[in-house]
């Protein structure tokens, strides 16, 4: 008989320290997989007509920064932005846009009016967004000289982001960790191959 | 017997936790709509679709709320649900597509958790909860059985004293019984009964003493130890030293380390205004965050109906500017920019479109662009001078937003005057006085 007295309050105590547990955490951050990860490496054309491709950047500290034109948060980083590049090129940092959901009239107009002279490229079909688990735009991800991805900026960025992430990423030197380098990664993820059309290919029995 | 239902009602809202707790069972996705489909057609793309459909159906669309890819119309689900198919065109199992996604959004991205880690809690607990409730019900019919038993038994043995079951009555009882038989001696003694009388009286009243002392001596001795103790049913109680205080600790306990969480999650939350701070925070942001108040599950519905209304028609005015304010609520900034900018290209200069240019307003200053929200605000009152809301947002972010107080002041102060009192009236007398108090 006693421990039925005991069985009720007692069952209730995990529940409590669950719902406690839930309350210290923030329902709005979702874990992302990608830091610690290599970069998902792309080959896009960019607005100007050249192409980009995140594996010529091996060794070099890149900021991705995924926008669009009509995305408003990236109006109020864009000079945030142009602020990392002014500060940081000499040193090596890399940026390189790619337009999410948006068209090349837009996107080339944008860039005319705001200024920024790095490669944009154009993501045609979301490939490039979603090998990179995007929610939105603006995301920047900081890819450091190992290849592999430092910190994912989720919304716009700010200069002490920037400030707390670039220079950090710029000492290391690409030799200093034993992770593999961005060509060498064996779990290195291409774009082009992995997305085969439906016409043409072999398909599963 | 109040005790008695007490538990009973106790045992009946465990019973209903489990019910209530149980996971929603995974949801069957409905038939999804001819246009979102990538039907091809052809027949021997059937199994392809339907693998795509299964697995489309079981990814979250990032870009949206609690919906599947399947079911999204999103640009992105689109795109997503195109590299579900071509991977699996290419021979990727269903399983395979799935992983690659959870390697790119991680769990999340999954609508149905996994059986493992922490998610298995979300699977078991709820059959937990169901042992537990059926262990209660269970436990306490055989309580009630077993009260049912002793009180026939009690009646069977016939004795007066046998329904009157504690202590206290039984006692108060005996006392009145010896009480009443010296009352009878004192009674023949002065020669109002007769010896005939007295001798049944006597009889009767020894008989239910004896019946009474018999049922005393049956108690537990404890019980009988805890004189003054208070009433209670004696068959439901059990001797046991532990019994007292576990329950209380227990509970005491746990709602107390329950407090302490709150308490601490709280405390970074809450924080002493700084004289002459913002009202509704430090930041732009969450001042904006504040002024446009929470959407709801009814506003989606709203937003279904209205995006219906505006397909049928694309120049119901109307529709696009509540359309546009319930997409700002719910902060999808674009296509409230997008309906509320189709709006106003529908009536640049008519009076009615004052609301939208006031929500362009709000949107423009969630986006970060607080000189273009302004001077949308300012179009706004251009139309309609003493619209509110146009005042109100303008006043918020002089305040809040641009922290020129003297500028504030006016738009804030005809809002009070012209708006009729409601939620806001406080919040923005706070802010005036604020202003007031530092404006140079």
């Amino acid at each position: 008989m006693t421990w039925r007295r005991w069985a009720i309050p007692v069952s209730g105590v995990p529940l409590l320290a669950l719902l406690a547990y839930g309350l210290t955490q923030d329902a709005r951050t979702i874990p992302s997989p990608l830091p610690g990860k290599a970069a998902p490496d792309f080959a896009l054309v960019t607005l100007s007509g050249d192409s980009v491709r995140l594996r010529d950047l091996a060794g070099q500290v890149v900021l991705v920064n995924f926008w669009a034109s009509w995305c408003l948060a990236c109006r109020g980083e864009h000079h945030v932005l142009l602020d990392a590049a002014r500060r940081y090129r000499d040193q090596g940092l890399r940026i390189v846009g790619v337009v999410y959901d948006d068209s090349r009239e837009n996107a080339s107009q944008w860039m005319a009016e705001r200024g920024g002279d790095w490669p944009n490229g154009l993501d045609l079909g979301s490939h490039t967004a979603i090998q990179y688990g995007l929610f939105g735009v603006p995301e920047t991800f900081f890819v450091g000289r190992d290849g592999r991805i430092a910190y994912k900026q989720i919304g716009p960025l700010d200069s002490a982001v920037v400030d707390r992430w670039v220079p950090r990423l710029l000492a290391a030197t690409p030799g200093a960790s034993n992770l593999p380098t961005v060509g060498e990664s064996p779990g290195y993820v291409r774009t082009s191959p992995d997305f085969p059309t439906a016409t043409g290919t072999v398909r599963r029995p | 017997m109040r005790s008695r239902w007490h538990r009973r009602l106790v045992a009946a809202a465990l019973l209903s936790l489990p019910l209530a707790s149980a996971p929603a069972a995974p949801r069957t996705s409905p038939p999804p709509a001819p246009a979102q489909t990538d039907s091809s057609g052809a027949a021997r793309d059937s199994l392809l679709d339907r693998e795509m459909r299964d697995v489309a159906a079981s990814l979250r669309c990032p870009v949206c709320q609690n919906l599947s890819i399947l079911d999204s119309p999103s640009q992105l689900a689109r795109d997503m649900k195109r590299v579900v198919r071509d991977r699996l065109a290419a021979g990727q199992t269903p399983d395979e597509v799935r992983r690659y996604f959870v390697s790119r959004y991680g769990e999340w991205v999954l609508l149905k958790p996994r059986a493992a880690g922490v998610s298995l809690s979300v699977w078991l607990l709820p059959l937990v909860a169901l042992a537990g409730g059926i262990a209660v019900v269970w436990s306490a019919v055989r309580r009630w059985v077993r009260q049912g038993a002793a009180g026939a038994r009690g009646l069977e043995s016939g004795a007066p004293g046998a329904l009157a079951l504690d202590t206290e009555s039984l006692r108060a009882r005996r006392g009145a019984l010896r009480a009443s038989l010296k009352e009878l001696e004192t009674e023949f003694a002065a020669g109002r009964l007769a010896p005939a009388d007295l001798a049944a009286l006597r009889q009767r009243d020894e008989a239910e003493l004896a019946g009474v002392t018999e049922a005393l001596k049956r108690l537990p001795k404890a019980e009988l130890e805890g004189a003054g103790a208070p009433q209670r049913p004696v068959l439901s109680r059990q001797p046991g030293p532990a019994r007292h205080v576990p329950p209380a600790l227990a509970w005491g306990a746990g709602v107390g380390a329950f407090a302490l969480v709150v308490a601490l999650s709280l405390k970074g939350a809450i924080v002493a205004r700084a004289p002459g701070g913002t009202i509704t925070g430090v930041q732009a942001g969450a001042a904006a965050e504040a002024a446009v108040e929470e959407s709801g599950p009814l506003d989606s519905l709203r937003v279904t109906q209205l995006e219906a209304r505006v397909r049928r028609d694309s120049s119901d005015q109307a529709a696009l500017i509540e359309l546009g304010h319930l997409y700002l609520t719910q902060r999808r900034l674009k296509e409230a920019s997008q309906v509320t900018a189709r709006a106003i290209l529908l009536a640049p200069d008519a009076e009615g479109t004052a609301e939208a240019f006031a929500h362009m307003g709000m949107i423009l200053w969630s986006a970060g662009e607080t000189q273009a929200a302004l001077k949308s605000l300012d179009k706004a009152l251009f139309l309609h001078p003493d619209y509110p809301e146009a005042l109100l947002y303008k006043g918020i972010i002089l305040f809040a937003g641009v922290h020129d107080m003297r500028a504030a002041e006016e738009p804030l102060q005809r809002y009070l005057d012209v708006a009729p009192p409601d939620a806001n009236t406080a919040r923005v007398r706070t802010m005036l006085e604020a202003a007031r108090s530092q404006a140079p």
